[in-house]
């Protein structure tokens, strides 16, 4: 594969800017970093030609160029004011800018003790052997091509390590601006969660309006018994490339949600991968509101090692104009992993003649005492409901109108956050003016 | 024509049933009552043979057969039926096929011949109206698809086609409406003879309003405890399990 | 007390009946592809100039590409020098022109294969074209067909007599360059059966190709072409099996359908090739290309499948639905034990107007098997109004074996409906202490169990051949067909 491949642009250009990555004093995440650049001088970006990948084509990452921002971002009215709208009230909140920290925007006073939230490349400072200890534990350079890419050349990121029993009573909002055409954000975070802690995280992606390339991994450490919930609420810029990577390992009995909306950005691909051990659950679900020329791509990976272990998912894609979104999803039963209960759908409503949708569930099974269902449907809104609201005086077109937002809006419902809930509420209706329904009615 | 003695049952490592003792002879209904994680469920499952129980100590002779021996299969071709507290659904495979081949296999087992569909389907159809049930509920999967109510009555169905010698009925009114119920009790009563008897398990007192039990048992902690005519069921009803288990202690 | 899984897999498992070895002289070449092997091939056909011409195109085409190997595979490499591409019996060489001239000993086989070709035994209502590994050995009720304008003869004598009617549609379906095997059968295919349902008429009886491999290192290669011209309708069954041999055997065949406007072809398999033995040592590795093309509007193609042998199954039967309001249909039961390996399913490609396919597929695995379902529908731009429901059920019997679903859905058309459903489950302890306790043996519950399980499926299958599907999968089909 690699003999038709050009060297990547981003790797001739890297050793100029490798030193101004943090971490520098690390022997390990040098290794780590080193090896990542090797990997991915080797495979570059992934291709069409890549299974998982075949529906997606990311060449024009390599076309454009883009720029790793070196240096922080100084806010400006301008950004002041888009971080403002996007913080929820009463949560932590750490704000990365063009994918470095800024200590200006974020709030992280009275966390509990014993609880770190904080910027990655402090943390790389202030812990960073337990930092060692999970860093490409949930992920590796293999994976592909943006693994090893982030690996290499992440700028920042958030560490956050709660202990064991520790029950956050708010949430943290991770809060991703990007303000510069041209700009890449590489960033990395690493979430751990002791035996019974329990934690939400908002993950939240901005930008502006110019083309610019978002692109971050997350390492997910769920404790046993522990329960993580993460919202992640993806509204780049029109012009945007997004690249986001969730790689969970769920300890026994623990539980971890996961909510995927996709909003935003011209390209965006979306992996969450979670590997259950015994009795762990795991809750994924996903809707993708695209128009224009967006192409929406969501992979997921449920893997049950153990038994007993139970996984759901809901994937909802409302697809208009010339939109096309991708969804993949895999559920991997090992041989041992007896008693496994899994459960995955995916949904798609094609709004206009020129969207489109590639989706492919794959249930992969070699345990036998198992009950893994899985079902897809493409298709237009159910008649007879359509008739029960002619019947009940609407019009067709308000009455799929009407069907259309409640198809979307069953993912929006499964928000338990209030205000994180209403903002959600308002990207889907920004995005339904026709359905005629005032936020007040819900 | 069962004769339980001082029955110990495990489940792993676990004691369920400590030396339970039960005589129950022909014509006979018997009750038997108690609370959650008596043991009640696993005497009817290792009555009928369900795999996953240890006999430690102790005996079953049914109709003058150990019972315990014998494998589920010969032990309902023998006459003794389960009702199912949870019946079991098998996808694509029609309720009144399973029934057919059911009675085919019992009617073999004692050396008469098979039915043909024709008579079959007139025999169904008769006990069908007994039950008050719809002809469409024949034709569906084994319990797929069927609601609570159903499934039950369906369990019923079987036992008066396979016109079982002894009917052990594992809850079979837990979860019914009071509709469902009149029309289990129905049934049951219908399926009374002098030559048949009856096990009913139950956690409630409300079937034994319909159908009136001539002795009613309490089992607690492994072991009959109290043994009474109907009117033992009443008082259970008034004044709890737990006035039995101060009785016990 | 009740069955363990143990007991369960074992009552699934059962011995390879037809896995004798006819002796009988034959001619064969030696081992070894190369341009001259295929000329000499089309030469003993006595085939048009334009054969050699299409095959050697292929073989061209073929030494380019690379072998595939995306499926969900665990294969031995093939050495494809190492096989013979030609076997007949001896006596084909001044053909048999009635069956009293056909050797006995080759009568015997099919007799003892359930297929009896002599005029007395006849299958009533079914024409057999017997193929025995290279060659068209026997078709019955040739003259009956005639009768009804029905063309049903071997492809190498259509090649003689109707040579500018295969010459329109061969290759049009599946091209040579479609995929590897496809290539490869393309360019040394051998005999086949081919066949021509003319407008308006209803084929008089179910049609029917007997497969056997004999020979030992030699390939099976043949190739099926079936036209269904305007309003005409065909049943069309396929039976294949083989001996039992240590080394594994390719058969790599090509099957193409061309249905016209409101024509209708139901073709039916039940592929019983050599599995190997319980560990997995030996088996014919079933490649095999099926494609069929309804072009003309209200055009239906039904594919049903009863897949029990073969150590590697690789096979997708598939509907280009061309015609506005055309159906495409893909029933399947596969079945496999001990080291088998199936990778099939099918492909519904939806192009015009208010077109509909139905996908039903069940997988039953045991032992240490794969059973892989992988299925593609799409729906392109101009298929306003398509519908697709598909449904994929495995069934585990032991915990060594693996079940896995790939459904690959592409829709570019918003009034399309796409449907698909799968589930995963294994025989439960509870559902055999159930049957049990009505009174059931436990190999009677895990029949009535399998049964019900495919009984949508066998439902499809003529009635000769849901008889053979029972004898295959060792259950009883009372009361559930039909």
């Amino acid at each position: 594969m690699s003999a038709e491949l050009k060297t990547s642009q981003y790797s001739a250009a890297y050793a100029g800017m490798k030193e101004n990555l943090p971490g520098q004093s690390l022997a390990w995440l040098q290794a780590l970093r080193a090896n990542a650049a090797q990997q991915f001088a080797d495979s570059g970006f992934p291709s069409l030609r890549d299974e998982e990948w075949r529906y997606t084509n990311v060449a024009a990452i390599e076309k454009k160029l883009f720029v790793p921002a070196a240096d922080r971002t100084e806010v400006n009215a301008e950004i002041l004011a888009e971080v403002q709208a996007q913080l929820l009230d009463g949560v932590w909140a750490i704000v990365l800018v063009d994918g470095h920290f800024s200590t200006q925007l974020s709030r992280l006073e009275g966390l509990p003790d014993g609880v770190v939230v904080v910027d990655m490349a402090a943390a790389l400072e202030q812990h960073s052997d337990s930092l060692e200890a999970y860093f490409a534990q949930a992920v590796s350079d293999t994976e592909n091509g943006f693994v090893a890419f982030n690996n290499a050349w992440f700028s920042d990121g958030v560490f956050m390590h709660v202990p064991a029993n520790q029950v956050l009573a708010k949430p943290v909002q991770i809060l991703h601006v990007a303000t510069q055409a041209g700009f890449m954000a590489n960033t990395r975070h690493i979430m751990a969660l002791e035996s019974s802690a329990q934690a939400t995280v908002v993950e939240t992606f901005v930008g502006c309006h110019d083309s610019y390339c978002s692109a971050s991994v997350t390492e997910v450490f769920v404790g046993q018994n522990a329960n993580l919930t993460l919202y992640k609420v993806q509204m780049e810029g029109e012009k945007a490339y997004h690249f986001g990577g969730t790689y969970v390992k769920q300890a026994r009995d623990s539980h971890f949600q996961h909510h995927n909306f996709a909003f935003g950005a011209l390209l965006a691909r979306s992996d969450v991968h979670t590997d259950l051990e015994m009795a762990a659950e795991c809750d994924l679900n996903g809707l993708c509101v695209g128009s224009k020329r967006q192409h929406i791509d969501n992979h997921t990976r449920i893997n049950h090692l153990q038994p007993y272990a139970s996984s759901r998912e809901l994937y909802k894609n409302v697809l208009d104009q010339r939109a096309r979104a991708v969804f993949q999803g895999r559920v991997w039963v090992a041989e041992q992993a007896q008693k496994t209960d899994s459960d995955m759908h995916n949904r798609n409503l094609l709004l206009s003649a020129d969207a489109e949708v590639d989706t492919k569930p794959q249930l992969e099974i070699y345990a036998d005492d198992v009950k893994c269902a899985h079902g897809v449907t493409v298709g237009q809104l159910d008649e007879k409901s359509i008739f029960y609201l002619q019947s009940r005086c609407m019009d067709t077109d308000s009455a799929r109108n009407m069907l259309t937002f409640a198809f979307a809006n069953e993912m929006v419902d499964k928000v338990k956050l209030k205000n994180l809930h209403d903002k959600v509420l308002q990207q889907l209706l920004l995005r339904f003016p026709q359905a005629g329904i005032q936020q007040d009615w819900l | 024509m069962l004769s339980i003695e001082n029955l110990h049952v495990s489940v792993g490592d676990k004691p369920i049933l400590k030396g339970l003792n039960l005589q129950i002879n022909a014509g006979e209904v018997h009750a038997i009552m108690g609370p959650n994680g008596a043991g009640k469920s696993t005497l009817s499952h290792v009555l009928s043979g369900k795999a996953g129980y240890t006999v430690t100590a102790g005996s079953a002779i049914y109709q003058g057969k150990d019972l315990l021996a014998m494998e589920p299969e010969m032990r309902a071709r023998e006459g003794v039926f389960l009702a199912f507290q949870y019946p079991v659904e098998i996808p694509g495979v029609s309720n009144i096929y399973l029934l057919k081949a059911a009675l085919n296999a019992m009617r073999k087992h004692n050396d008469l011949p098979e039915v043909d569909a024709m008579d079959f389907l007139a025999l169904v159809k008769d006990k069908v109206k007994l039950l008050e049930m719809d002809d469409k509920f024949l034709y569906r999967s084994v319990k797929e698809g069927f609601s609570g109510g159903e499934k039950k009555r369906n369990e019923i169905l079987q036992a008066a086609i396979l016109e079982p010698s002894l009917c052990i009925l594992d809850e079979t009114d837990s979860g019914l409406d009071i509709d469902a119920l009149k029309v289990v009790a129905s049934g049951l009563n219908s399926l009374r003879d002098p030559e048949r008897a009856f096990l009913m398990i139950t956690h409630y007192q409300r079937l034994l309003d319909y159908v009136t039990p001539d002795i009613v048992h309490v089992l607690a902690d492994g072991q009959i405890v109290k043994t009474g005519g109907a009117e033992l069921a009443l008082e259970l009803e008034a004044k709890g399990y737990q006035w039995l288990e101060e009785q016990a202690a | 007390m009740s069955a363990s899984a143990q007991e369960i897999e074992n009552l699934i498992g059962q011995e390879y009946k037809d896995g004798f070895v006819t002796e009988l002289e034959v001619d064969t070449f030696p081992p070894g592809l190369d341009e001259e092997v295929i000329a000499k091939l089309s030469a003993i056909k006595g085939e048009p100039a334009f054969m050699l011409e299409y095959r050697l195109k292929a073989f061209r085409h073929w030494q380019t590409m690379p072998e595939p190997n995306w499926a969900q595979l665990n294969i031995e490499p093939i050495d494809y020098q190492a096989i013979s591409y030609y076997s007949a019996p001896k006596k084909d060489a001044d053909k048999p022109q009635s069956l009293d001239e056909v050797d006995p000993v080759l009568l015997d086989t099919y007799k003892k294969l359930g297929i009896p070709l002599d005029e007395q035994e006849r299958l009533a209502g079914v024409a057999v074209d017997a193929v025995f590994d290279s060659v068209s050995v026997a078709t019955t009720f040739k003259g009956k067909l005639k009768d009804a304008g029905v063309i049903f003869c071997p492809i190498s004598e259509a090649l003689q007599e109707y040579p500018e009617l295969v010459r329109q549609y061969l290759g049009t379906v599946v091209p040579e360059t479609d995929n590897f095997f496809a290539a490869l059968n393309a360019a040394v295919f051998t005999d086949g059966s081919f066949v021509y349902i003319p407008k308006g008429v209803r084929c008089p009886m179910e049609l029917s190709t007997y497969f056997r491999i004999n020979a030992a290192n030699t390939g099976q290669f043949e190739r099926t072409l079936i036209i269904a011209d305007a309003d005409s309708h065909v049943s069309y069954l396929e039976g294949c099996t083989a001996p039992m041999r240590d080394e594994n055997q390719l058969h790599a065949a090509v099957v193409e359908l061309v249905a016209l406007d409101n024509a209708e072809i139901k073709y039916s398999t039940v592929q019983n090739w050599y599995p190997g033995d319980e560990n997995g040592v030996g088996g014919i590795y079933n490649f095999v290309t099926k494609r069929a093309e309804c072009r003309g509007a209200n055009s239906k193609v039904s594919w049903t499948q009863v897949e029990t042998g073969s150590a590697i199954t690789w096979k997708y039967p598939s509907c280009v639905l061309l015609g506005d309001h055309s159906v495409g249909e893909f029933y399947s039961v596969a079945l496999t034990n001990n080291y088998q390996q199936a990778d099939t399913g099918t492909k519904m490609i939806h192009i015009g107007k208010n077109t509909r396919s139905t996908i039903i597929a069940k997988g039953i695995s045991a032992g240490r098997s794969q059973n892989t379902y992988r299925g593609l529908v799409k729906v392109a731009k101009s298929a306003e109004n398509a519908r697709n429901y598909t449904q994929c059920d495995s069934l585990l019997v032991g915990d060594k074996c693996g079940a896995h679903t790939f459904p690959y859905v592409e829709v570019k058309q918003p009034s399309a409906q796409v449907e698909h459903e799968a589930t995963t489950s294994k025989i439960s302890e509870d559902q055999l202490f159930f049957c049990q306790q009505r009174g059931l043996s436990a190999e009677d519950a895990v029949s009535m169990i399998v049964n019900g399980f495919c009984k949508t499926v066998f439902k499809e299958l003529p009635m000769e051949f849901a008889v053979e599907a029972q004898a295959l999968l060792g259950i009883s089909l009372e009361g559930s067909v039909g």
